[in-house]
């Protein structure tokens, strides 16, 4: 298509000046993220330093005192919350399996005692989860004390009948 | 103070190992490597080295080694440096250069025109903040810590491709991890923020390949950078994407890599070895992500179709041509397959029924909206639009059907692959939502290559 050299300068001047518009809502979109990184590197909060400041970060390093780096734990939690993700990148090379807080108690104690999991980590602490009572009542579950937001229990799966539906 | 520097130093140590690895592949495949700018040879090296270095790691856990860092560098570097001796002496040390060629002699370089000056200032500034922003703040994002980051530190500290303790889509092909990991052999331990800077040079070396690849389609400098400007600073995900370490970024360059020399060669204005350089983006291709194989596919089907539209009068033998990227596709594929084959490997599967209407039709709003949606690609598709009008009818009469059909077909296969996707009615936005930024990302440095050829058909451009 051959068009005319003004049709050309004007299409030319038409694109640049939205661009030029782009880049600059570019600058106002991304200036509190240069904002905060100016702050950081001025405080010199950064790298590891950044991750200190989340709690549930600060709870994972708890647990990982906790858990030994061979055992396997199952995670309560429900994927969609996006900290299971966290819990495991942090915890490896600790084997995981998540479980979501409805799993019905049956199907908890079978998947504890056939991923031969000593440990089980429950995210939220303060909200009820569907195995919390048949977890208070059996003898297979020892509660071990962890400040924090969640709740940390030594499993001996081998107590566990794990059944399936037993 | 001393270690950061110590790390930096180790980090950077570690990326110009890649880099080295690369351009002795490069100087294998390709005759003559001076026929490459020094920028262009950086940029086409690393794409190379990163395919041949985590390639290796497979093999190493494939033979039963545990990674250490001499193990892992050492005898890839030892072995291309062999293969370059042997080269030397086979072309009795000529340096590829026939008897009837002369050198090259470059052009005295043109001084900078002001555009140039604030196309380069510009995207300084954006890699100053990319590079700081990724590099001091630790890994974050949502794939990085599921998938991509888990398994590099999982890798590092098991010392393999071991995947026994997490389950994180673990048929995922293996390059960004593997590299990360490698970069965490570097500094000794897992240091995810420093790793992450591993991106922004990742898409600093994409707009290098593209700048080049822009220069070598017939663009001056000026419109080379422009256009090089205008895909790094258009909408958020690109700039995004330079901070994140997920594996869209190194996907996006693989793909331009692959395409760009395949067009360059449908022009007949590829450097000689073009075709065997591509062939090794091909493979890194299949080997950086689970959408590479299909995207190498329809790079390869466009090129294919292309060639028997405009037959050219050595159709055979050009049909021949393309077994090479063929051949790199199936190198960088089968590996990891025959890998996950003997670990046995669960190899994921979407379990597609039929194709959903309501889905296709929903998709297409979605993609229709997100292709002009500033947010997200600024105004590079809609400036698409114009160069495909600019190009004219030279569309069908040139290689450039090429990449008409490379992206004219990627973006109906974004479409179907949305319509059979088993998704429940409430969960499909999120997932387009989730996803759809993502796949024009890969392809969108191949839109920025026809746009090229629209501001070349113009003529123009700033500063002319």
């Amino acid at each position: 298509m051959k068009l005319s050299q003004t049709w050309r300068r004007w299409l030319i001047r038409l694109f640049l000046g939205l661009w030029g518009l782009q880049i600059i809502w570019l600058g106002w979109f991304f200036a509190p993220e240069v904002q905060d990184l100016a702050w950081r590197l001025a405080s010199h909060r950064i790298g590891a330093a950044i991750r200190q400041e989340d709690p549930f970060y600060r709870w994972l390093l708890v647990l990982a005192d906790k858990i030994p780096p061979q055992a396997t734990y199952v995670f309560l939690d429900n994927y969609e919350a996006g900290k299971e993700i966290e819990a495991r990148y942090h915890l490896t090379p600790r084997r995981h399996v998540l479980l979501p807080p409805a799993v019905p108690p049956d199907f908890l104690f079978y998947a504890l005692r056939q991923e031969r999991a000593s440990y089980l980590i429950i995210r939220e602490g303060d909200k009820s989860w569907d195995s919390q009572e048949a977890v208070a009542q059996s003898p297979a579950f020892r509660a071990v004390p962890v400040p924090g937001p969640g709740l940390l229990f030594r499993v001996d799966y081998a107590r566990l009948l794990g059944r399936f539906y037993d | 103070m001393i270690d950061p520097a110590l790390l930096v130093c180790r980090l950077l140590l570690g990326l110009g190992a890649v880099l080295l690895l690369g351009y002795g592949w490069l100087a294998l495949l390709v005759p003559r490597p001076l026929d490459f700018r020094g920028l262009e040879k950086v940029a086409l090296s690393w794409g190379s080295g990163a395919t041949l270095l985590t390639l290796w790691m497979l093999v190493l856990t494939w033979l039963g080694h545990n990674f250490s860092l001499p193990l892992i560098i050492i005898p890839p570097l030892a072995l291309t440096g062999v293969a370059l001796s042997v080269k030397k002496m086979v072309s009795g040390g000529s340096r590829g250069l026939s008897p009837d060629e002369t050198p090259l002699t470059p052009a005295p370089p043109s001084p900078f025109t002001d555009w140039d000056w604030l196309f380069v200032g510009l995207l300084a500034a954006l890699f100053l903040f990319a590079t700081f922003r990724a590099a001091l703040y630790p890994m974050w994002a949502w794939d990085t810590i599921a998938t991509w980051g888990c398994k590099a530190k999982v890798f590092y500290q098991s010392r393999g491709v071991d995947l026994a303790c997490i389950e994180a889509h673990n048929y995922y092909p293996n390059l960004v991890p593997l590299l990360l990991s490698y970069l965490y052999f570097c500094l000794g331990r897992v240091n995810d923020h420093l790793a992450q800077g591993l991106f922004p040079l990742w898409g600093a070396l994409l707009l290098t390949l593209l700048h080049s690849l822009l220069r070598r389609m017939g663009l001056n400098r000026t419109q080379a950078l422009g256009v090089t400007t205008f895909l790094a600073l258009n909408g958020t995900v690109f700039v995004v994407h330079l901070y994140i370490a997920y594996a869209d970024l190194p996907l996006a360059y693989f793909t331009l890599a692959a395409a760009g020399l395949l067009y360059l060669w449908l022009m007949d204005k590829a450097p000689r070895g073009g075709l065997a350089l591509a062939a090794s983006f091909f493979a890194g291709l299949a080997w950086c992500k689970y959408e590479g194989p299909p995207l190498a596919g329809t790079v390869l089907l466009a090129a294919a179709l292309t060639l028997a539209w405009l037959r050219p009068p050595d159709l055979k033998s050009r049909f021949i041509n393309l077994g090479l990227p063929l051949l790199g596709l199936g190198a960088g594929y089968l590996p990891w397959r025959l890998f996950s084959a003997w670990r046995h490997i669960e190899i994921g599967a979407d379990h597609v029924h039929s194709l959903y209407p309501q889905q296709f039709l929903q998709a297409f709003s979605y993609l229709g909206a997100a292709l002009v949606d500033p947010f997200y690609f600024g105004f590079l598709w809609p400036g698409l639009v114009l160069a495909l009008i600019f190009c004219g009818r030279s569309l069908w009469r040139s290689p450039r059907l090429f990449l008409a059909l490379f992206l004219g077909g990627n973006l109906l296969a974004i479409l179907v692959a949305y319509g059979v996707a088993p998704t429940s009615a409430e969960e499909f936005p999120s997932y387009i939502r989730n996803t759809l930024d993502r796949l024009l990302l890969h392809i969108t440095p191949v839109a920025a290559l026809l746009l090229g050829e629209g501001v070349k058909e113009l003529g123009g451009g700033p500063g002319t």
